[in-house]
Parts: C-alpha cells; structure tokens; sequence
C-alpha cells in the first residue's frame, strides 16, 4: 500500500498517530487534544508516560550497547548525549538491536572537544556487539587440519575467514582504555593518541567477542589474505617488513596464530 | 480458518532471559512447562543468544512472542521483518507467535513502545484486515495481546474488551490475554476488570501473562521488574475460573532474579489455576 492509496479512515489513524509521535519525540504537544483528562490524571500525565518511557528505554539499552562510554561520560551526560542523538537518528528499525548503529558517526560530527577519543571508543564497542550476534560457521579449521595440507599446496593456498571477523584502525588508546573502564581497574591509562593507527582485529571466539592489536606486518597480511591474496603472495608482500631468510617462517606464524584464534574457517588449495 | 482448532493447553511456563540459559540448560527444571521468547531477541545471525535457543529448544516446547510487528501502524506492513519471523518460526517451530495490539511508530520510525490505539471500528477494520494479511503470509494463526495503557483517546467509540473481542474475530486470530494488564489499564482507567474477562471470547484466549509492575499513585506504569502483586493474583484466579484451561507463564524483563524466585512465582500459578483446571477436565 503506498501513501496515497491510504484509506480515508486510515488517514485520520495515521494523522494521530503523527501527532503521538511527535508527542512522544518532543516535537509537538498537540496530541493532548486527543487525549481524555481525569480527576486523577491529567492528560499531560498520561502522556508523560509515554515520553520517559521512549527516553528511559532507549537510554537503558544504549547504555548497555556502549557500558563503557557510559561510564566515561558519566549518568547525566551519557543522558543529554543520547538525548540528541535520538533527534539526529531516531530508530528506524523494527530491532532495538540497532537503535545505536550511527552512534559513532553522530560523534564523528558532534561540536565536542573529545569527539574523536569518542569515537573509537563508541567504534569499539559496537564492534564488539557486531561481532557477538554476527553469523556462526559450521566449520573451524584447526591445526590438525593443517597438517592434512600437503606441503607443495602451501603457495597457493587461501583463506576463508569466520563471519564475525572485522577490524578496527585505532588512533587512540581506546581498546586498553575500554578494558580499564569494564574491568573497573583503580587506574585509567590517560588518553593517548598516536600519530599512526593500531589494527585490532576482532572476532567471535566460541560466544564470546574476543580482539588484539596487530603489528604492521601482520595488519596489512590479514587485509590481504581477506582479500583472497594466497600464501606465496603474502610472503612476497610481507618483504617490506621481513628479511627474506625469515619472511616465510613469519607468514606461517601468522597462520598459525589465525588458526589457534579460529578465525579461518576453511582453506582452499588451487586446483 | 473458519473453524476454531480445539485449545492447546502447555501448562505452565516461563519467558525465555538471557540470564536463565545456562541454569535451563543444564538443569531442565520440571516445574517449567514451556518457555516463550522474545522474537526479535533471536532475529540475529548467529552467536550466543541463538547457540542457547537451538540447545534449550530440544529440552522444551516453544511459543514466540514479538514486540515489533506494529500491526496498527498506518505504516506499510514491514515485509522484510516478516520474512525473518518466518525464518525463526520455520527454526523454533513454536506452538504459536504472538505480538500486541499496538503500533511502534509511524511514518517509518520506531519508538520501541507498545502504543495504544483508538477502539475505533475504523481502527478495528484497519487492524483486522492487516492481521489477516500477517497469518496468510505465515500461513498460521497469530496471538493478539492487550497492553497496559495509560490514554482513553477522545476517539474511542468502544471498550478496550469490545475492541479487543472485534479484531480477533473479525481477524479470526486468537488472545494472549495478560491479567497484569487488564489490572493495570483496569486502574488507570477505572473500569472493573471482571467485565473485561466475561466480554472476552474465551474459546479464542490460548495464552496468559503474568506479570509485576510500578505504582506510581494515580497511574500505574507496566515495567513487569518487580515480582506479581497479590491482586493481580486474586484476578488470575478469577480467570481462571471464568476462562478455563490456559497455558499460563511468567513474564519477567527487568530486575531478573534468580530462576528459583521465578519458578516459585510459576509454582503459585499453577496451585491457583489448577484446581479450576482440574474440575474442567472431569466434566
Ligand atoms: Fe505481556
């Protein structure tokens, strides 16, 4: 049904349920007229309690989605932040699950001294969330399975990584400061930001989110074996980091580390 | 669906939470009968919250219950949430599914709130015709439940009952019928809770909830975190009475205490309902 071949008494359905919408959003009061008042409740009361409870749900879960910026922020600004993110980005989806996804481009673009240590910080527990409910793989490949591959395979084998693989490039600090904030340790590290970003790679371990920092060599041979290159082609590109004495032992290091932390799920030999 | 298949009676169950899988899991305590879960929580990917569906499911019958149908939106009906209820009904296979008789937003936005609608009969007609669309498209019958609410809109042409009785027939879906909210909206808007159980059609009320909530002096606010008050105790055994057998479960969303608390609340439940249960049975 589009919009215009609406129902003549659906239109007038429609029309107040704008209008509670927009009560609701704060955008205008003119549903009280709607509304039956009594003795005990006012119409304003009644509808009160439609307009906290739209606040005070939506602020409950997205102080569960983002727990740590909660605390970084603190009870009253994590409120008032939120408070303007609903009317940049009011959800539109029939999940509270996603009611948080422009969470990080609302900081992005927010007047905030902080916004860019924000940011990250949002980015990293979204990540995480992304990573919690992403889709499971029937299979992991593991060590034993490794050695089923026979060695002249190894140059032109491929990677196909688990579901809930991402990563993140980071400027500042963000991961180790998350996890001082969640694990409630007496001591913050301060804020620091680095010229360079650090790669964390996150993923799903069993059910739970799991992540670690990357060195440059190890960041960019994941982004390529992602991207389908094989193993030859990464030992051939990790020549920028490795001496070519030690550059094979450092890819199959690698390997071995992605298949101890079950992100490949299969690989694939040439045919 | 012209016929009425003959009420299926579960017993006596729990909603589904997070903080109960792993006890479920490994105990399968014999008090609960069934379990109900929250749709939207498992219309995800994969990952932990589906790894303990999949798990609990083979030690229990289900029903699914959403909260974000919106079937009395103005808003086209949403396709694309429809097909991924069908994928989890296809994977749980529940007894049943149920949403409220509510809408969620409008104009393509979502407040997350269960709002009340207008006991109109252009409302009913609105409401009815969309529901009918919802079961041919799930090719099963739907459960409608009432809400708690808080606004008697200048609208209404009818009782919340009348509204309620008209969209299930004229939809021919069936009730989940929560006693916490008829007590609730029975308070807030002063009517006699008793009159809402005898206009109901008691052959189409297959489901109850139960729940807990917060008084706040002139309106009572539905939070269902706080443990069953003995009123609504004292009006469940009246539906009991008045309804007949109906599965019945405990729904608990915040302030989740240990299971042993919600199955003692489950336990009271059944000493209230069965003896009514029981004397059905033996006619
Ligand atoms: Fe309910």
């Amino acid at each position: 049904m589009t919009d215009n071949s609406r129902h003549e008494q659906d239109s007038d359905l429609h029309e107040l349920q704008t209008r509670f919408q927009d009560y609701i959003t704060g955008k205008s009061e003119d549903f009280e007229k709607d509304i039956i008042s009594t003795k005990d409740a006012l119409a304003e009361h009644r509808l009160g309690a439609y307009y906290n409870a739209y606040r005070i749900r939506l602020i409950d879960c997205l102080a569960t989605d983002f727990a740590v910026l909660h605390k970084e922020l603190g009870e009253e600004g994590f409120e008032l932040m939120i408070l303007e993110y609903l009317k940049l980005y009011p959800s539109q989806h029939p999940s509270v699950r996603w009611v948080g996804q422009h969470m990080v481009e609302f900081l992005q673009h927010s007047e905030r001294p902080d916004k860019s240590f924000l940011s990250e910080l949002a980015a990293f527990e979204w990540t995480q969330g992304l990573c919690f409910d992403a889709a499971d793989s029937k299979q992991i490949f593991m060590l034993e399975d490794m050695a089923q591959v026979p060695p002249e395979s190894w140059p032109d084998l491929t990677f196909t990584f688990h579901p809930s693989l991402r990563w993140l490039d980071l400027y500042w600090n963000a991961a180790p400061y998350w996890a001082a904030l969640e694990n409630n340790e007496q001591q913050h590290p301060k804020k620091a930001h680095h010229e360079l970003p650090t790669r964390w790679l996150m993923w799903r371990k069993g059910t739970n989110p799991n992540w670690r920092s990357l060195d440059v060599a190890e960041a960019w041979a994941i982004e390529a074996a992602f991207s389908g290159s094989n193993f030859a082609e990464l030992c051939e590109g990790l020549l920028e980091w490795i001496g070519a004495d030690s550059v094979a032992i450092t890819a199959a290091g690698f390997l071995k580390q992605w298949i101890t932390d079950e992100i490949i799920v299969s690989v694939q030999t040439a045919n | 669906m012209s016929s009425q298949p003959q009420k299926p009676f579960l017993g006596f169950g729990l909603g589904l939470r997070t903080e109960h899988y792993q006890e479920i899991l490994d105990q399968q305590p014999k008090e609960i009968d069934w379990l109900e879960i929250i749709s939207e929580n498992y219309m995800i990917e994969g990952g932990k919250p589906l790894y303990f569906l999949d798990k609990i499911r083979q030690d229990y019958p289900m029903v699914m219950h959403g909260v974000s149908m919106s079937i009395g939106s103005t808003d086209p009906l949403n396709f694309d949430y429809l097909k991924q209820l069908k994928a989890l009904i296809n994977r749980v296979e529940p007894k049943w599914f149920s949403d409220h008789l509510c809408w969620t937003g409008v104009d393509h936005k979502n407040m997350h709130d269960l709002l009340p609608l207008p006991y109109t009969d252009a409302a009913v007609n609105h409401i009815a015709n969309r529901i009918s669309q919802v079961q041919d498209f799930l090719g099963r019958q739907m459960l409608i439940e009432n809400l708690s609410s808080y606004i008697t809109y200048t609208a209404d042409a009818m009782s919340e009952w009348e509204f309620l009785t008209a969209v299930s027939e004229k939809a021919d879906c069936n009730i989940l019928l929560d006693v916490n909210n008829i007590y609730v909206s029975s308070f807030n808007h002063h009517f006699d809770p008793l009159e809402y159980l005898q206009g109901v059609p008691a052959d189409r009320v297959w489901q109850h909830h139960l729940a807990g909530h917060q008084n706040t002096g002139n309106l009572i606010i539905d939070t269902h975190d706080e443990p069953i008050i003995d009123p609504v105790w004292e009006l469940y055994e009246k539906t009991a009475e008045l309804l007949g057998s109906v599965s019945t479960m405990i729904e608990r969303d915040g302030n989740i205490p240990p299971l042993v608390d919600v199955i003692a609340e489950l336990n009271r439940a059944r000493e209230i309902a069965s003896p009514f249960y029981a004397a059905e049975n033996h006619d």
